[in-house]
């Protein structure tokens, strides 16, 4: 066991010693999950407005009132435009999403919602973007009852609007339904010496009365979708740095072959058994280490809160032990480090596009996910996704662990026959 | 001490070593000589275990090289530089002799005195990657020598090293023989075969074609001293086991002007017994 040890402490040390192998085995994961978790969950900047471009041909303060109101949060990013065709043009681009047209007559609609009914507008876009279509069409609802909240909320424009509809309905004459003319006419002075007892200022208005009263009670709900896009992608940085251990360790033990060491240990009392398995142990410490440390890192600076540290660790070890047979596994594919490195990554990658290392699971079609079932990569995530934020009992753990175990043992003990056999020169 | 007995070895139609048997005497330094692809390597192989002969044995101390108990009492200096770039000196010497079962206070001091008779104390604690070829091979030698080992192999110590670290390891060695160290010394260079070694083995083509003193295998199939020598008279050339007494011979019926000697050495007992020259 001592020169197992003493094996695995050397190649612990040799890692250690290379730089560019140190930062793509501990510090390029966390870089990947870090950069994909601020992407998945717009932290990496301002979340991204929807443009678009309007055509005002009321241009009256009522319309620009309404496109300012429209601009006024975060979501869109609008752009006057006069030329209607240059507009749709840039829908036709892709350069906006949608181009707003606001015709003649807008600003009166919008100002006297009541009276004139709420005004029209004309949406273009492009029919496959039906997301944002359907986001635009609630910001711009939104909108246009923007005044009639105002109407409502501001005591004097309620006023005004009755003085005006008393007015209206006095030139009007005979033209209105004498039922409806005497109903107005009892209504509208009611509600203007209403209106003139409302409270002038903030919460003014109908404001205050319209206000909704809510009464919060808290009741957690239970969790099955991960807390913030970081618990997706840190499970896929471990896998990474994960895969980088088997690549890293398996083509180390290739340039033991190639550089001679091999034949010296080989030559010292020491079996080809603890060789190897010094090699193994060092990779599993390094795995073991390389999940820590992310998870570790994810913990503190993300906010990922694993829903049971012992699954988690379950998922950690098993994890580790498929990759270390993966490792071995890899080693005996090339003579040359260049051969094993190049054969290596090449299946690695392939292991990570189809087992949800690049892309999260839950984003592939049914059909890509079941092909990924033959990918240790799918079961390394599952399992790490089970203790984070999936919620498996230990009983639904019992799957993604065994299947890796199963990898492990098996590829390791065919690395393990094809390397003794291949090794002896 | 180690014996071959008609050892053969094949690697599919290649036959690498083909009947060999010879014996290592305790305390000798014993020259393995012979060109690239003669069945050094393979020997040496053979020798620590990591081949199984197909026929015959190799028997060193009374057990066989494949069991770790009897390798533990062998070193070796493989021909490519078996060292980590990535570890210091000190620390390449201390992981190898840890592999040959050395532990605690003799593991470091051991090593210590492995890398000081190399010459190496003063960058022990520096990357074997900034050293240079020669200071590499002194290195490589150091590794196989920190656990005291009864038989040292050294398979081509010297390739490609600067004559002043070349000399040193030979020094290395000299030292190493008066502890009492067996060595076995495989090259193909004669000068190192003639300076170092007690007895030579020369090997072709995987056969063992005589073993002997440096001496003895001169005289044995070395042929004859060759004599040129310009008198009064004209030029001489004689061919004879006795140079001297042709000499002095020629100069008792002629007055001599000048004369040169050519003695036969290795490479002539080489071209001799296989009719090509080492570096053919």
């Amino acid at each position: 066991m001592d020169a197992v040890l003493a094996l695995a402490l050397k190649d612990l040390r040799l890692l250690l010693r290379d730089r560019v192998g140190f930062f793509f085995t501990f510090f390029f994961p966390i870089l990947y999950a870090s950069f994909f978790g601020m992407i998945f969950s717009g932290q990496a900047g301002q979340r991204s407005a929807i443009r678009i471009h309007v055509v005002d041909h009321d241009a009256t303060p009522e319309s620009r009132r309404f496109v300012e109101r429209l601009a006024a949060g975060d979501r869109l990013e609008c752009a006057m435009v006069e030329n209607e065709a240059a507009a749709n043009d840039a829908v036709r681009r892709g350069r906006v999403a949608a181009c707003l047209v606001l015709p003649r007559g807008f600003g009166a609609r919008y100002a006297h919602p009541f009276a004139r009914g709420l005004p029209e507008i004309e949406l273009r876009i492009d029919p496959s973007r039906a997301a944002e279509s359907g986001m635009l069409q609630g910001l711009l609802a939104g909108a246009l009852f923007g005044s009639v909240q105002d109407l409502m909320t501001d005591p004097n424009a309620l006023g005004a609007m009755v003085d005006q509809s008393l007015a209206e309905l006095d030139q009007a004459g005979s033209q209105v339904d004498p039922l409806i003319s005497g109903a107005l006419r009892a209504f509208l002075p009611a509600l203007r010496a209403f209106v003139e007892r409302m409270p002038r200022g903030a919460g003014g208005g109908l404001a205050g009365a319209m206000e909704p009263k809510i009464t919060i009670t808290p009741i957690e709900r239970q969790r099955f979708g991960p807390r913030n896009a970081y618990e997706i992608s840190f499970p896929q940085g471990i896998v990474w740095g994960m895969l980088g251990c088997a690549a890293g360790f398996g083509i180390a033990l290739v340039q033991e072959r190639t550089r001679g060491t091999l034949m010296r240990l080989r030559i010292s009392p020491v079996s080809p058994y603890q060789i190897l398995a010094g090699k193994a142990l060092a990779c599993f410490l390094t795995t073991v280490l390389v999940a820590g440390l992310l998870l570790g890192f994810g913990y503190v600076v993300f906010g990922v809160r694993p829903g049971s540290w012992p699954l988690l660790s379950v998922a950690v070890l098993c994890a580790a032990v498929a990759f270390v047979g993966i490792m071995q596994l890899l080693s005996v594919l090339g003579r040359t480090e260049q051969a094993a490195g190049g054969i290596g990554w090449a299946i690695l990658t392939v292991m990570a596009m189809l087992g949800g290392g690049m892309v999260p699971l839950f984003f592939m079609p049914t059909w890509m996910q079941q092909i990924g079932s033959i990918s240790p990569v799918k079961w390394v995530v599952y399992a790490l996704e089970g203790a984070i934020w999936r919620g498996f009992s230990p009983a639904e753990m019992l799957l993604p662990c065994g299947v890796l175990v199963a990898i492990g043992v098996v590829t390791f003990a065919i690395g393990v026959r094809a390397f003794s056999w291949s090794d002896a020169r | 001490m180690l014996a071959f007995h008609n050892v053969r070895k094949a690697f599919r139609a290649t036959v690498a070593v083909d009947g060999l048997s010879l014996e290592v005497r305790r305390g000798e330094v014993l020259g393995l000589l012979g060109p690239n692809g003669a069945g050094k390597t393979t020997s040496v192989n053979l020798a620590v275990g990591l081949l199984a002969p197909d026929q015959g044995r190799v028997e060193f101390a009374g057990g066989s090289p494949q069991q770790a108990a009897v390798r533990r009492r062998m070193g070796v200096a493989p021909q490519s530089l078996a060292i980590y770039d990535e570890l210091t000196g000190e620390e390449n010497v201390q992981f190898f002799a840890r592999m040959h079962g050395l532990r605690g206070a003799p593991l470091r001091q051991r090593s210590a005195q492995a890398i000081a008779l190399v010459g190496l104390d003063d960058r022990r604690r520096q990357r074997a990657g900034t050293y240079s070829g020669g200071m590499k091979r002194r290195l490589n030698l150091a590794a196989a020598i920190a656990h005291e080992p009864e038989l040292l192999i050294l398979d081509e110590p010297t390739a490609g090293v600067d004559p002043q670290s070349r000399n040193a390891i030979f020094e290395n060695i000299v030292a190493l023989r008066a502890r009492g160290v067996t060595v076995i010394y495989t090259t193909h260079y004669m000068e190192e075969a003639e300076r170092l070694c007690d007895r030579v083995a020369i090997v072709d083509r995987g056969r063992l074609l005589a073993l002997d003193t440096v001496r003895g295998l001169v005289a044995a199939h070395g042929g004859h001293s060759r004599l040129h020598a310009v008198t009064e008279r004209g030029e001489h050339t004689i061919e004879a086991d006795d140079p001297v007494a042709e000499l002095n011979r020629l100069q008792a019926s002629e007055r001599l002007l000048r004369f040169e000697l050519e003695r036969p050495s290795l490479e002539a007992v080489f071209l001799n017994l296989t009719g090509r020259t080492l570096r053919d």
